[in-house]
């Protein structure tokens, strides 16, 4: 205890000044920040939700047993009964309010309920919810131009979708009819999808289920954590190379990946990897796909997509999630030449490019501008990741600590030798953390990283009191 | 004036009287002109007491350069002078002008209630101000409720429910969990039938313009049960024979699942000959399979006799997807089954980010209120059964219409050349959409050959728009 009192006071010394933790909380809590035992105090919000009178969690929770698809799983041993959010905090039915740091997955990046998004949506859906693309309407037209403006080079024809998921079939499609050929390179621990085609793309076997997925080589996976290579993308990248020179013809349709795996446990890509890899995809003729559904729309925060930071320009660019805010909306962006192969025969979605998720679309862009969102999400993200390895420091449990942006990964482990996955103590710390006012995501194949992905608008102090209280949760284990 | 008393008389003579026309007309209480025996009354719009804010966006023209510029080549548009609607309220569209269209294709059988319907806005208003977006990795109340109100809109023990996006992932995901299930690969589905784009679903879907070249596997096309080409007409038991043969030369004799609409909807309105699906089903049982129902545009009350279109041929399936109908346009899809089959997902982890999200599945649960609190089943088979016996009327004046078909409001118009041969009739039926579009009908297309007329508009749809939209139909039939 003396020594872990001892070394915290170091710590803050050490940190205290430059992160000016004091002069952002109450006199009282800057002083009580030394006595570890201090339970940390979340930032202070000017907002009360209404009150709720639905159904409580236990009423919802039976219906759920009783009406909806067991494999739908929930966190926590009490699950939170969520009924409204704002920014980046979330209300359960008592009114108890609590940060969000998963984001609804990196779904919600403007923030809960932000009210430009809320007025567009609100707007459009007076005027018109839904009526094709088989008629014209502005929202669609306006939200692909402002979408196109901001993927680099020839990438600037859209197609819309309702998910990720569609968006990635299409993009694995697409490529297939400009190459003619059906074979795909995806990633070790990537998720792109349920569908049948972009479940074969998906590489974990969790995601997987036992049925009929053809044509995908799944390549080594460039894991700066774990992976034999360490950091350097490169030597990974030859696997690519004799996937191709031994399981293809020695021609591929495509190779997809994230350029910072999500559901993976936010393992972003050895640098040096992704070049690499693209030349020689590119060398056999075939096309390059990012899938930036968690990854874009400025969470990186040093870059507006996350493959910018690896210094490539795809063929196809695949996202969903963040684009709004929450809304079901994906989109997919290529150059006029590949999109081209859709006319070969018809290809339609009804929902898809409706007057309300475009509109909702538009909205997210101009806010994460106007509020510089991809600023704070470099600034806040980067201010976390230090708070966090130096959390690293501190706790032996804490076997990584990766990401940018806001897009962290906290992988906890109990042996940074052989790096072996914790079961329960992640659990264990979820539930406290939720006791204590933070919601935080789950991920990595073996469950044992901490996703924090919230939403964009998140603050330094919001931060503070993530890693506060997570240091508590973690040292009460 | 001559000219015009020949092409006038030929027709005066052949066909029924003008006073069908005028009789029809006058039952439209806003009718000013006098009724002349022979001449085509230009028909009226019924009156629609709201008048749409003023449009001050982008114009059509502007909005299809940035199209051409920005969105997918494929996306394609109806009209030589595609339409810029902006504004919507029940079963009527508004443009950039304000002018007024009585939308009779619904776009495409998903607005159900009628545009912007104000229960379905509120639900969808109120909750998008609470919280759009968590995921069901936590409660939320709405989600269970819709879940459990859908639920008992079905037979038996269809009562699990699992939330999607868009018909595609509902279908994808019906035959994912037959193929698990089943522990077998094979697909039955329907020549001419429509299930989805995605790489399973577009395998299931059987007409070559919707069928991209890439890989699709396992999928066996039956022949289609259709009542007006079909070689057997009506005789459904004889058409299900084919599924049978299939199985027993296709497959190693087991199959994981038939899937099929209880009317194809892309199609062209195909409702399957009577005594198909229960063959079938039965079929598909005994060789260990599951019977997948289709409803994405049939479901939801729009066939008018039922809720749903499976119920009219007398069975109950395995796994019903459904979609469009489902939130009146919000995207939204569904899968519902059994507790049994639905086990088959907990074999791994299947995961839908914003399937389930609290805005959606509110406007499910206002669409279902709205649907039962406004008759609007009802109102679907009284409207759509008199519409139907319209159109009927109109294909004895003219021969260019070939067959009427369909229920309640989901009815198809097919127009041919030659009602012997059926020659479809492809031009025509651009150039009637366009007349049409002029008089102010919104109508839609489908059909492989793209000649049937596809009559799918909000279920508030009145005796009076059905009336317009025949009497449009007509005086743009007779102007060819």
């Amino acid at each position: 205890m003396k020594r872990v009192v001892m070394r915290r006071a170091i710590w803050e010394s050490r940190h205290l000044r430059s992160y000016g933790r004091c002069f952002s909380q109450s006199a009282d809590a800057c002083a009580a920040a030394n006595d570890v035992n201090t339970i940390p105090k979340m930032p202070p919000f000017e907002y009360t939700p209404p009150p709720y009178t639905g159904p409580t969690a236990e009423e919802i929770l039976k219906k759920r047993k009783e009406f909806l698809s067991p494999s739908m799983f929930y966190f926590y041993k009490k699950p939170v009964n969520i009924v409204h959010g704002k920014m980046q905090y979330l209300f359960d039915e008592h009114g108890r309010r609590y940060l969000d740091a998963l984001g609804g997955i990196a779904t919600v990046c403007c923030g809960h309920c932000h009210p430009d998004v809320v007025k567009a949506i609100v707007n459009q859906t007076n005027n018109l919810q839904h009526s094709t693309i088989l008629y014209l309407n502005h929202s669609i037209a306006d939200f692909a131009e402002a979408l196109a403006s901001k993927l680099p080079g020839d990438l600037k024809v859209v197609f819309f979708t309702n998910s990720g998921t569609e968006a990635n079939e299409l993009a694995m499609m697409m490529a297939r009819l400009y190459t003619g050929c059906h074979d795909i390179i995806s990633l070790r621990n990537a998720y792109h999808g349920n569908a049948a085609g972009t479940m074969g793309a998906t590489a974990q076997s969790n995601w997987k289920f036992n049925v009929v997925q053809s044509g995908i080589h799944h390549a080594v996976n460039p894991d700066p954590y774990r992976g034999q290579f360490g950091s350097d993308g490169e030597k990974y990248a030859k696997d690519v190379q004799d996937l191709i020179q031994y399981g293809t013809c020695g021609h591929v349709a495509a190779f997809i990946s994230e350029a910072i795996q999500g559901v993976g446990g936010i393992v972003e890509l050895a640098s040096g990897y992704l070049p690499a890899v693209y030349t020689s995809i590119r060398k056999v003729g075939g096309l390059c796909i990012a899938d930036e559904v968690q990854s874009g729309f400025a969470r990186t925060g040093s870059h507006f997509w996350g493959f910018e930071a690896h210094g490539v320009v795809p063929d196809i660019v695949t996202m969903a999630k963040g684009i709004g805010n929450g809304i079901p909306l994906g989109a997919v962006v290529t150059t006029p030449k590949i999109a081209e192969v859709l006319t070969r025969r018809s290809y339609f979605n009804t929902f898809g490019g409706n007057p309300v998720c475009t509109a909702a679309g538009l909205a997210v862009l101009r806010v994460i501008e106007r509020e510089k969102l991809q600023d704070n999400a470099h600034f806040v993200g980067s201010y976390l990741k230090e708070r966090l390895n130096a959390l690293k420091d501190k706790h032996e449990i804490i076997g990584d600590v990766r990401g940018r942006g806001l897009m962290l990964g906290v992988e906890l482990v109990t042996d940074r030798q052989l790096k072996t996955p914790v079961k329960v103590e992640i659990l264990q710390v979820m539930e406290q953390m939720k006791e204590m006012g933070v919601l935080i995501g789950k991920g990595g194949f073996y469950g044992n990283v901490f996703r924090i992905t919230p939403p964009l608008c998140f603050t330094r102090e919001d931060a503070d009191f993530l890693v506060d209280v997570m240091d508590y949760a973690i040292a009460k284990l | 004036m001559v000219k015009m008393m020949r092409e006038i008389l030929p027709r005066a003579f052949s066909a029924k009287p003008c006073r069908f026309t005028c009789y029809a007309t006058a039952s439209q209480s806003t009718l000013a002109q006098p009724c002349h025996e022979n001449e085509p009354i230009l028909p009226k719009m019924p009156p629609f007491d709201y008048t749409p804010p003023p449009y001050t966006g982008p114009s059509a023209d502007e909005i299809l350069a940035k199209r051409q510029q920005f969105l997918s080549p494929a996306v394609c548009h109806f009209f030589k002078n595609p339409l810029n609607l902006v504004d919507g309220k029940m079963q009527y569209l508004f443009d950039e002008k304000g002018r007024r269209y009585l939308d009779a294709f619904g776009g495409i059988a998903t607005v159900s209630c009628g545009h912007c319907h104000p229960e379905v806005v509120d639900a969808i208003v109120n909750q998008t101000k609470r919280l759009q977006h968590s995921t069901i990795l936590y409660l939320n109340p709405v989600i269970a409720d819709f879940a459990e109100a859908l639920a008992s809109k079905f037979p038996g023990d269809l009562k699990v429910v699992f939330f999607t996006n868009s018909g595609t992932e509902a279908n994808e995901l019906a035959l994912m969990m037959a193929r698990l299930y089943t522990g077998c690969h094979d697909v039955v589905s329907v020549r001419n039938g429509y299930h989805g784009n995605a790489s399973g679903t577009m395998g299931a879907t059987a007409q070559s313009s919707y069928k991209f070249n890439v890989v699709q596997t396992g999928v066996h096309h039956a022949q289609n049960p259709d009542q007006y080409r079909g070689v057997f007409g009506s005789d459904g038991l004889k058409y299900a024979k084919d599924v049978d043969d299939i199985i027993t030369y296709g497959t190693s004799g087991r199959v994981a699942a038939f899937i099929a609409e209880a009317i194809q909807g892309v199609g062209g309105i195909l409702e399957l000959a009577p005594g198909y699906l229960p063959a079938v089903y039965s079929t598909i049982r005994k060789a260990g399979g599951l019977c997948i129902a289709d409803e994405v545009q049939s479901g939801f009350a729009r066939t008018g006799s039922h809720f749903w279109g499976f119920e009219a041929h007398g069975v109950v399936p395995d796994i019903v997807t459904m979609a469009k109908g489902i939130g009146n346009g919000i995207p939204l899809g569904a899968v519902i089954t059994t507790p049994d089959i639905a086990k088959v997902l907990t074999h791994r982890t299947y995961f839908n980010t914003y399937g389930g999200n609290p805005v959606c599945t509110a406007a499910g649960l206002a669409v279902l209120n709205i649907i039962e609190k406004e008759k609007l089943q009802q109102n679907a088979f009284t409207v759509g059964s008199y519409l139907k016996q319209r159109l009927t009327s109109l294909k004895d004046k003219y021969e260019i219409i070939g067959d009427v078909r369909g229920r309640g409001l989901m009815l198809g118009v097919e127009l041919v050349m030659d009602r012997e041969l059926k020659t479809p009739a492809k031009a025509e039926i651009l150039h009637i959409m366009e007349q049409m579009k002029d008089m102010g009908i919104l109508i839609g297309k489908g059909g492989f050959f793209g000649n049937v007329f596809r009559i799918t508009p909000p279920l508030c749809f009145t005796k009076e728009d059905a009336d317009f939209l025949v009497d449009a139909m007509d005086f743009a039939l007779s102007k060819m």
